[in-house]
């Protein structure tokens, strides 16, 4: 059953992208991401014109998100205040993200940008989380006590100023890491098209040391925030939302993220980070390595006037 | 030679089967059949050549170039005149038909549309003689004018067939005009022409529509004039969306 799509101007099958939905939705729900970095890449592969596919793509995040970050909720494993700092930054991010994203297409740079973003920041940490993981799964194999954590209070996070505390956290930290966390995560998710999770995760993890259990909850709120507002941004200044095919994805994600949001509390959390970075790192090379391979048409038509 | 002078002068006569294509949530492309006639008492033989015209669309294009070990895209280049579909067919292959410079004074082929990048182009005093035109592409400017029809051709948006044209009876003839699903919305024109010695003797402009319609029109007509209530609106729903779902399977 083929689509015709109004604003992408292309004709889709909709049972594949319904599945395709439900498919990014579970990866989303079990590993608290939005999916994006997933689903970008395939739907420009399915001749989807990039600019359509990263505007849509960010509603169909905000969907799947929805759907488990209610169900994190109910587990009280979102910390809304944290969430709420890092959206700050991520919407002045996102704001000038879009900017930069502009420029970027004016000079004809914007597929290099997006290709060496993808090999760059999935590869180095899909590489990191993949090392860090398969080193606790090998210790618990062993029998080893865990490693301790080292620097449970790193100095430069608590030297600065404007503290806040973060019950569910249990954190009292200055504002300024997080929100500097939220505008970089704004930044990249305007320019890859993404939700930006593959970096908030280890992000709270390594750098804010939240306690893990919070972590996926609290990246998901953060990702329906700044995905929404990029969504209406794009609408309003591009025109670039596909609603007929945000729509045919969310069908699938909401449904996905609801069977990965369960299925999450069933694997261990260095066995889950594991099969992430995996994904990581496997998208990360595909779209990073097309840059050297010497290409068989030399010319690319571009779309858009700006 | 009276009798010549007598004889009404050779005619082309054409319509096309569908002058309104509808852009709905099942479009996948349309085939528009085009029929004719050449009336023609002097029974002189004769070629039909049909050009197809899209709406111009700017094509905006880069080349690939390898620095340090990396393909990047160059500065792109904007090339104006191409339009957004383009469909020559004829009887023959049309260098039998007619001679180059009639071919370009129609610009009938794809070899001879005007398209040209202007921003790359300057006016300078060559060998005393003012204002030439020098295109900054410089001698690559056949590649990326090639490259463009040829990226064309593979989405299906630019055709030539030579064979095109067929005489299906005596005086009567036929095309085929392939519309592909990402053909451009907007007004098109095919001319049909009718060519004797290598001279074109008649022809005859029809138009075509092709346009949204129904859900497909309202929702792109909604994008377009209220972008921001648009975008709220998307967003809504993946937000009801989501939280449906998230009720529906709390119940289960």
């Amino acid at each position: 059953m083929d689509f015709y799509l109004p604003i992408a101007e292309v004709s889709v099958n909709a049972p594949l992208l319904i599945a395709l939905g439900a498919a990014v939705g579970f990866i989303s729900g079990l590993f608290g991401i939005g999916g994006g970095f997933l689903m970008t890449p395939v739907l420009v592969f399915l001749g989807i014109p990039p600019a359509v596919a990263v505007a849509s793509e960010a509603n169909h995040v905000a969907a799947s998100s929805t759907s488990s970050v209610i169900s994190y909720t109910r587990r009280k494993a979102v910390d809304f205040r944290m969430g709420g700092v890092l959206a700050a930054g991520g919407a002045v991010g996102s704001l000038l993200g879009v900017e930069v994203f502009r420029w970027l297409r004016l000079l004809g740079q914007a597929d290099l940008v997006v290709s060496l973003s993808y090999l760059v920041f999935l590869g180095v940490i899909g590489a990191l989380m993949l090392w860090e993981s398969l080193g606790s799964i090998l210790r618990r194999r062993r029998g080893d006590a865990p490693k301790p954590r080292k620097d449970r209070r790193p100095p430069w996070l608590y030297g600065l100023p404007f503290k806040m505390r973060f019950p569910r956290s249990r954190l009292y930290i200055s504002v300024i890491p997080p929100i500097l966390l939220g505008v970089f995560v704004g930044i990249l998710s305007a320019i890859m098209g993404v939700g930006g999770g593959f970096v908030l995760v280890p992000a709270m993890v390594y750098i804010l040391r939240m306690p893990a259990g919070v972590v996926v909850g609290t990246s998901l709120f953060q990702i329906i925030i700044t995905t929404s507002l990029t969504s209406v941004l794009q609408a309003g200044r591009n025109q670039t939302v596909d609603v007929v095919l945000a729509t045919l994805l969310l069908i699938g994600g909401v449904l996905g993220a609801q069977v990965g949001a369960r299925a999450s509390s069933r694997f261990r959390a260095e066995e889950l980070r594991a099969l992430l970075a995996i994904i990581v790192l496997a998208v990360g090379l595909r779209m990073g390595l097309g840059l050297f391979f010497t290409p068989s048409e030399p010319f690319v038509l571009m779309t858009g006037n700006g | 030679m009276v009798a010549a002078l007598d004889m009404p002068p050779a005619a082309v006569s054409a319509a096309l089967t569908t002058t309104n294509v509808r852009v709905t949530s099942s479009f996948r492309g349309a085939r528009i059949v085009l029929y004719g006639a050449v009336l023609d008492p002097s029974q002189k033989p004769s070629d039909v050549v049909v050009i197809v015209r899209g709406p111009d669309a700017p094509v905006r294009m880069a080349r690939k170039t390898r620095i340090a070990g990396i393909w990047v895209n160059s500065r792109p280049v904007v090339f104006e005149g191409a339009p957004g579909f383009y469909m020559a067919a004829s009887t023959r292959p049309l260098d039998e038909i007619a001679s180059f410079s009639t071919l370009r004074r129609l610009g009938a082929g794809v070899d001879h549309l005007r398209i040209n990048a202007p921003m790359e182009q300057r006016t300078e005093t060559r060998y005393g003689v003012r204002d030439v035109v020098v295109s900054g592409l410089g001698a690559d400017y056949l590649d990326w004018r090639r490259a463009v029809v040829r990226l064309k051709e593979e989405s299906g948006l630019y055709a030539a067939d030579a064979r095109g044209v067929s005489f299906v009876d005596k005086g009567l003839f036929k095309a085929e005009i392939d519309l592909p699903t990402g053909a451009p919305i907007g007004v098109y024109s095919a001319d049909i022409f009718l060519f004797q010695d290598g001279q074109p003797v008649s022809s005859r402009t029809r138009g075509l529509t092709v346009e949204k319609a129904g859900v497909e029109r309202a929702l792109y007509l909604f994008a377009h004039r209220r972008p921001w209530s648009y975008g709220l609106a998307s967003v809504a729903i993946a937000l009801a969306a989501g939280w449906a779902a998230s009720v529906a399977f709390r119940r289960n």
